[in-house]
């Protein structure tokens, strides 16, 4: 055999073998140093996509800033004192001087002008300048302040206690960095104010600062943990070495080779380490073997070579089956996503590749006084655990039916939790309830329009029909219909800007708060409004020629559904007015993309977990040679992925983004024990065709490796549960469970349903 | 003429032999205050009146064109003193008749009017914001009818050629910052005709966002006048062309056309 002859060459030249493998390793070590990392949920999108495309385009044209910095001054006696006021001016000053900040654009009470009417006369004037100290200049601007539409919910809260300045920054800055240079520009003694600072470039890059130090910090911890509870399983240095080895080999090469090849660091990819940690407990197998084997036979080599024909077919099926799972995440739209499948396959390989030459090369060097000692501490304990296995086995074989029933009990409760699964995905729910950045989101959302943007834009065939009143009007209507949904905190548009100016130049009259009723009128204010405002607001919501308008919504939450609701309410309002002929309405902005996004995750997810499946039945099939034993193998699997998702519905926690790649993940890695304990089972049946002994005989051996391989597995995840980011605790958490579970499923539900289907599986064997 | 020449000159010999940074500062400032002092003369007040027929292009980052042609009156008072203008717009033609009439005070706000006909409204606007967009273009309110003197600190920053012209080079900082959104303004100064040929707007953080460029010089009645120019705005990518058709000076433009009363009724001799 192939493999047989491998083996013994790796055993005649273990030293060539571990040099070689070292040699390789530095290579890939080597491209560290170019590591990039990239946290923008944009980037989830192929830059080829078309709502990508379109909405790099809509930000274009209307020249809007992709990412902006909201700070928040809030004061519960109100922003209207002299400290306060004098804070917002000081630090929109200083803002503008931050690198980074595209100063011009800065927009505070300081920098944009409110234009009002004052006795006759059309007032144009910074809304905040000399800071005024008289309580009654105060009260007059809050009154001028408030009395314009163009700032409620924008630059001041309706309550008045709260204040905001929008920082747009530059494409290449970094939020955090920008965040905390803002930070370090606060006031120290600052009276009663408080500050949030929020926003979609904050939350990625802290997201993206905060995913290394978390990753640094765990797999680490994921490492030690994982080698604590080796040497209490194993007792000897020599195997804690060779799994760690495999585990650090196959990060170092698929993560080099991910860094090598030029793709950046996503979220997804930097959780490539302690993956690859759990996956490399595999070998626990081959160990778990190899000191039964050396029992029996007291020889090293000849143990060596007897454990990996026996394991390794099932290491290698088990493996592969694992990269097939992580690889079939590449057949989805979502690029850091597919990266991550492959980076994660690749590195499975690596495991494998290892399995069949440095762990052998290894185990070959390891001194034969060692050996002896570890065989003997282990005999010692085998026994033990060995007939508490058997006694398991015996209740397995036993008790099928109330194992069944409890399985089938357990099915219905998570197909109940199945259809409560609510698919959403919120950026800023990443970070824990408590964390910075979701208290400045929430008191931001709770005091102003939102921390989401969204657009509508509305396309006209020709030139100038966005001056139309009609069209003015149905706009306007919309933003009515739209701001119904609490979530909707404020929209703008250029109705807003035309109604102010109508209004300004009718010396304040609330009765022309409204769209004036002729083209021409129209046309003038909008000329008005150019040379009053700075010329960028203007250009945000409508484009030179008048054919394009754009609708901004500020929404309170970053969850995908708002934007679904804006959607449907949207179609329900222009189904029963239609928009003029050959006019079209498109979303775009982050939080559309966000939807899109939640969307594709949603398919894309679905559809590669279905072909994971298919692609894992057929190696199941292959692998057994039979359809009925790949089926009763791909059993456990599925009953663990339908209650661990079953319990997410049940719960209601969110199917975002870390939950779905999951449930792809764990196809792979669930199916392994299954793997192994049906391979064992079957070459015992051969060797000794007593279906019950062999049954006890399988949960007490292969049995023992699964369940160690689920402990080790477990812990190198478990600790992920203490991280500060949410995905990585779900990760972490979920992965855990789903472990446990699927050696629970494979060792306790698989010999009963052996048992139940015995009479076809045996006879098929038997032929 | 003479006597900045001479204390140009001084200001390169106390350079030369060293005599200290901070006489030379002192001597740097006054010596730029006098070639600005020139140019706001010759850009802004040349001559006693003046009537120009004007086409702005404004384009955008994704080549959109917006134009404006309008009729621009101007009457000095005094060099560097009172003036006053008047602009009417003839296109886009749904702005047809918009005009504003501008009386400037150096030192204090200006008198500002507008009129809309398509509401027949006058209007007076009270504004201290002078840094506003000029009918929408990247030029500001600002720039087409002069910042005042003192509101900058100007000093020589040397002297170069830039292209056939030999030119001063001015710093100009607000001596108020903040109320302005530059830093500084870098201005080449055409020795010959004291024109500006160049500007260049930082912001405050030092950084270049606009530029604004003389394209054409003409002498006009023996009067060196800019009749092509174009400001870049390199944040937003948009610029705006600005080419005046026709000038005439000394018309005998007469203060009566100043009044709130002839932008309902312009007077058909000027405004055609």
């Amino acid at each position: 055999m192939k493999i047989e002859r491998l083996t013994q060459f790796v055993l005649n030249h273990p030293k060539l073998v571990i040099g070689a493998t070292l040699v390789l390793t530095l290579l890939f070590a080597a491209q560290f140093p170019k590591i990039t990392v990239d946290t923008d949920p944009k980037h989830m999108l192929p830059a080829t996509s078309p709502v990508r495309q379109y909405n790099d385009q809509v930000e274009r044209d209307f020249a809007l800033h992709p990412d902006v910095i909201v700070l928040g001054i809030v004061n519960s006696d109100g922003i209207f004192n002299p400290q306060t006021l004098k804070n917002i001016k000081e630090l929109t000053r200083a803002i503008q001087e931050t690198p980074g900040v595209i100063s011009r654009d800065v927009d505070s009470l300081t920098t944009v002008d409110n234009v009002s009417s004052m006795n006759g006369e059309l007032v144009v004037k910074p809304a905040l300048g000399d800071i005024p100290q008289s309580d009654p200049e105060l009260a007059a601007l809050k009154k001028a302040l408030l009395d314009n539409p163009l700032f409620v919910n924008r630059f001041v809260s309706e309550d008045s206690k709260t204040a905001a300045i929008f920082i747009p920054i530059e494409p290449k800055a970094n939020g955090k960095e920008i965040a905390d240079k803002i930070r370090s520009l606060l006031p120290k003694d600052s009276g009663g104010d408080r500050f949030y600072i929020a926003g979609d470039p904050v939350a990625r890059d802290t997201f993206g600062a905060e995913m290394f130090r978390q990753m640094a910090l765990f797999s680490p911890i994921a490492g030690m943990v994982m080698c604590i509870a080796l040497w209490f399983m194993f007792r000897n240095v020599t195997v804690i070495i060779a799994n760690m080895a495999v585990a650090m080999i196959s990060i170092l090469w698929s993560m080099g080779g991910l860094i090598g090849l030029g793709h950046p660091v996503h979220i997804m990819s930097s959780m490539s380490p302690v993956f690859l940690m759990a996956i490399a407990t595999d070998v626990v197998h081959i160990f778990n073997e190899f000191v039964f084997r050396l029992q029996e036979v007291k020889d090293k080599r000849k143990a060596i070579l007897e454990t990996m024909e026996t394991v390794g077919p099932a290491v290698f099926y088990s493996d592969i089956t694992t990269a097939v799972g992580f690889a079939a995440l590449a057949t989805g739209a979502i690029v850091p996503v597919t990266i991550f499948g492959l980076v994660v396959g690749f590195g499975t390989v690596a495991i494998l590749l290892m399995s069949y030459t440095l762990v052998p090369a290894i185990l070959m060097l390891i001194p034969e006084k060692h050996i002896l000692k570890m065989v003997k501490a282990h005999e010692e304990k085998n026994q033990e655990s060995f007939s508490w296995l058997s006694r398991l086995g015996r209740f397995c074989v036993e008790k099928t039916k109330p194992i069944l029933v409890i399985g089938l009990v357990l099915m219905a409760v998570a197909t109940a939790g199945l259809a409560r699964i609510r698919v959403n995905n919120n950026m800023v729910n990443w970070f824990k309830w408590g964390s910075v950045i979701r208290t400045s989101d929430r008191v931001m959302n709770e005091h102003l329009g939102g921390t989401s943007t969204a657009y509508l834009v509305i396309q006209g065939q020709e030139d100038g029909v966005i001056g139309t009143p009609a069209l003015l009007r149905q706009i306007e209507g919309l933003q009515r219909e739209l701001e119904k949904d609490p979530l909707v905190g404020k929209t703008f548009s250029v109705v807003d800007y035309i109604k102010r100016v109508n209004r300004v130049l009718h010396d304040g009259d609330p009765a022309f708060d409204r769209i004036p009723d002729t083209e021409r009128e129209v046309g003038q204010y909008l000329f008005l409004l150019q040379s009053a405002a700075k010329p960028r607001h203007l250009d945000n919501v409508i484009d030179y020629p008048s054919r394009t308008a754009n609708v901004i919504l500020q929404l309170k939450s970053w969850d995908a559904g708002v934007m679904e609701k804006v959607a449907v309410r949207t179609n329900v309002f222009l189904a029963a007015r239609p928009l003029p002929e050959a006019t079209t309405i498109k979303p775009a902005g982050i939080a559309y993309f966000n939807k899109v996004w939640n969307h594709e995750v949603l398919w894309g997810m679905l559809n590669s977990f279905l072909w994971g499946l298919v692609f894992v039945l057929i190696l199941l099939v292959i692998e057994t040679r039979s359809l009925l034993w790949g089926a009763l193998s791909f059993l456990p699997l599925l009953f663990t992925i339908a209650f661990i998702y079953g319990v997410v519905g049940l719960i209601g926690k969110d199917f975002d983004m870390p939950v779905a790649v999951l449930s792809t993940l764990s196809l792979g890695m669930a199916v392994d024990f299954a793997i192994h304990f049906v391979s064992r089972f079957r070459q015992r049946l051969r060797e000794k065709p007593d279906l019950k002994e062999a049954l006890i005989w399988a949960v007490a051996r292969p049995g023992k490796g699964i369940f160690l391989n689920a402990i080790l597995f477990a812990l190198g995840f478990a600790v992920m549960g203490f991280a500060d980011l949410t995905p990585y605790l779900t990760v972490g958490i979920l992965m855990a469970a789903i472990m446990i579970l699927s050696s629970v499923a494979s060792v306790i539900y698989l010999p009963a349903l052996i048992q139940l289907a015995r009479r076809k599986l045996v006879k098929e064997d038997v032929r | 003429m003479k006597t900045l020449r001479i204390g140009l000159a001084l200001v390169s010999l106390l350079c030369m032999s060293g005599m200290g940074l901070e006489s030379a500062t002192a001597a740097e400032t006054s010596a730029g205050s006098a070639v600005m002092k020139e140019t706001i003369a010759a850009y802004y007040y040349a001559r006693t009146d003046a009537k120009s027929e004007i086409r702005m292009r404004i384009v955008n980052r994704q080549g959109q064109t917006r134009e404006r042609r309008l009729t621009l009156l101007r009457l000095d008072k005094a060099d560097g003193g009172e003036q006053s203008y008047y602009i009417y717009f003839h296109e886009p033609a749904d702005v047809q008749g918009m005009s504003f009439l501008v009386l400037k005070h150096p030192g204090g706000d200006d008198d500002r009017w507008l009129y809309l006909p398509a509401i027949d409204l006058v209007k007076r606007i009270a504004t201290s914001d002078k840094r506003t967009s000029f009918a929408g273009s990247d030029f500001t309110y600002e720039d087409v009818s002069g910042r005042d003197f003192d509101e900058d600190e100007h000093t020589l920053e040397g002297e170069e050629t830039l292209g056939e012209h030999s030119v001063f080079v001015i710093k100009s900082t607000p001596k108020r910052p903040g109320e302005v959104e530059f830093g500084t303004r870098k201005f080449w100064i055409d020795k010959a005709t004291h024109l500006p040929l160049k500007v260049e707007h930082y912001d405050l953080k030092g950084t270049l966002y606009k530029v604004y460029e003389t394209q054409e010089i003409q002498n006009i009645e023996g009067t060196p006048t800019i009749t092509k120019a174009v400001m870049k705005d390199l944040g937003n990518e948009r610029f705006t062309e600005l080419t005046i058709k026709s000038v005439s000076y000394d018309g005998g433009i007469t203060a009566d056309l100043f009044q709130e009363r002839s932008l309902r009724r312009p007077s058909p001799q000027w405004i055609q």
